[in-house]
């Protein structure tokens, strides 16, 4: 076990009871009022058949871990109106998904959100979108993800999102 | 050992045509169901013998599926692409990889196609084929005339979009295999058009934020050329001849003099006889093809000599033989000196 040692600076103005309090404030905004709600995919890496050389799957054939909702401050991108490349074949790209979680959040569910799991997010009752994590947000070092200084306090998530021949959660 | 995936189900029996039975081949197949004149050939026709080559000639399939191919020639009129993309789209209504996506450079420059580059300015009407006709009391020919196709060149990129290599792999083998001579045919209206490969480019997006998939480009040129049916002429041919000649008589045109030859036969006909034996008494015989008589005109070391004809006895050592059609004159001679030669010399006179 790895030794831990007693973060006090700030302590003078603001401690641990001001930072949990903060950060309670905080969950009760979230999931009391916002209520954001997603699913985490999490890709089986063993159980997933992939190619050899490429380490692709076929359609369909990700193999993923019990499916676990979470919380999260969501925001969508706003989508790009674009030609694939000179195909001129126009289409109108969604944006990506960025997701504010809590680090308590995900230890509470005993999960942790990695590079290529996939995030379902229910745009309406019936419009369901997945993305794919391009991002993991796991370095929180920078000040923006510290509350004042103290410790790192949430994650940021990134994901783009993929089409149906990629992953569709079955 | 897997099988091979090619299996000939069915043997020819009879050969390929080659040479001008194939190019009799091809004309009558630019000629079916339709006049004796060849279908035309303009920039649609091309464009539309092009997408219908992707379609079939670079079918891909991966997994069992079949990679769609947007069916059109995507143009300024956006609602065609919807049109055509609509059964492979998502729920955004955008068309889902993979797919194959044909762009044709809207530029059609003067063509290259050797075969058609140099030719004989102002459109030249050329002869194509002679039709016979009836009009109920005579039968004609009617003339069918074409002018030169007019090369083009027409520059296309076949664009496939996907998420796995494997998709780019199978599609890259099809292309590859199918222009590994460099070119490859679009039958287009029974036409054979040359299609050369150009570049193979990628496009594929790799941003880190962004979705990935790949693009990449296969450039293509069609050596193709137009004909243009609006530019057929068909004219009768000539059905009759009527001929009127005047002559000018104001000269009189001569006749050359003619030397009075005698036949080259008649002379050789002339009866001379050789006797170069040592015995005493020698015979010749001849069968004469004519009526004629045979003039003794002199000899040499003869004695006397005997007359045959028909070996029916005729004469001896007589000056003047008649002879008919087919006669055998058989002479008998009998030497003055047998260990010379004789001779004797009679004069032909045809009767």
């Amino acid at each position: 076990m790895n030794n831990k040692v007693p973060i006090t600076r700030l302590g003078k103005f603001f401690g641990d009871t001001d930072y949990n309090l903060d950060i309670q404030l905080g969950e009760e905004w979230l999931y009391g009022d916002m209520n954001f709600t997603l699913v985490l995919y999490r890709v089986d890496r063993i159980k997933t058949k992939t190619d050899d050389v490429y380490g692709e799957t076929v359609t369909d054939g990700i193999k993923f871990l019990p499916p676990v909702e979470f919380k999260g401050y969501v925001q969508i991108m706003a989508p790009e109106n674009k030609a694939l490349g000179n195909s001129k074949v126009e289409q109108m790209e969604p944006g990506n998904l960025k997701v504010s979680v809590y680090q308590r959040h995900l230890d509470e569910l005993e999960i942790d959100i990695q590079f290529g799991d996939y995030i379902k997010y229910y745009e309406t009752e019936d419009r369901v979108r997945f993305y794919t994590v391009n991002n993991d947000g796991r370095v929180v070092s920078d000040n923006k993800h510290n509350y004042a200084g103290t410790r790192p306090y949430y994650r940021t998530i990134m994901a783009s999102y993929v089409t149906n021949n990629e992953f569709r959660g079955l | 050992m897997a099988l091979p995936s090619k299996i000939k189900k069915n043997l020819p029996l009879t050969s390929p045509k080659t040479l001008l039975g194939r190019r009799q081949e091809l004309l009558e197949k630019i000629n079916k169901d339709g006049t004796y004149l060849p279908k035309s050939l303009l920039h649609a026709d091309l464009d539309r013998g092009f997408l219908d080559f992707v379609k079939n000639d670079l079918r891909t399939v991966v997994e069992g599926k079949l990679v769609p191919t947007v069916d059109i020639l995507i143009t300024t009129q956006n609602w065609t692409q919807f049109t055509e993309t609509w059964n492979f789209q998502n729920i955004d209504k955008n068309a889902e990889p993979p797919f194959i996506a044909t762009v044709r450079n809207p530029e059609v420059k003067f063509g290259t196609n050797p075969a058609l580059i140099y030719n004989i300015p102002n459109r030249k009407q050329y002869f194509y084929a002679q039709v016979p006709t009836w009009d109920g009391q005579r039968a004609g020919m009617d003339i069918y005339k074409i002018p030169q196709p007019v090369p083009v060149d027409i520059t296309y990129s076949i664009k496939i979009i996907c998420n796995r290599m494997r998709e780019l792999n199978e599609f890259n083998r099809i292309v590859l295999e199918k222009f590994a001579s460099r070119q490859a045919y679009a039958n287009i209206k029974g036409h054979y058009i040359p299609i050369i490969m150009n570049e193979i480019s990628d496009e594929s997006v790799m941003d880190l934020e962004k979705r990935k998939y790949y693009i990449q480009t296969y450039g293509f040129t069609m050596l193709g050329f137009l004909i243009d049916e609006n530019e057929f002429t068909v004219s009768p041919a000539v059905s009759r001849i009527f001929q009127v000649v005047e002559p000018d008589l104001k000269y009189k045109r001569t006749r050359e003099k003619k030397e009075n030859i005698i036949p080259e036969e008649k002379i050789i006909n002339n009866l001379t006889s050789v006797y170069s034996y040592s015995t005493i008494s020698i015979e010749v015989s001849k069968t004469f093809e004519y009526i004629c008589n045979l003039n003794y005109l002199n000899d040499v070391n003869v004695g006397d000599y005997d007359v045959f004809i028909n070996n029916l006895y005729y004469g001896n050592t007589l000056q003047t033989i008649q002879v008919n059609t087919n006669d055998v004159v058989k002479i008998i001679v009998n030497k003055i000196d047998p260990a010379s030669i004789s001779e004797i010399t009679f004069d032909v006179q045809f009767i």
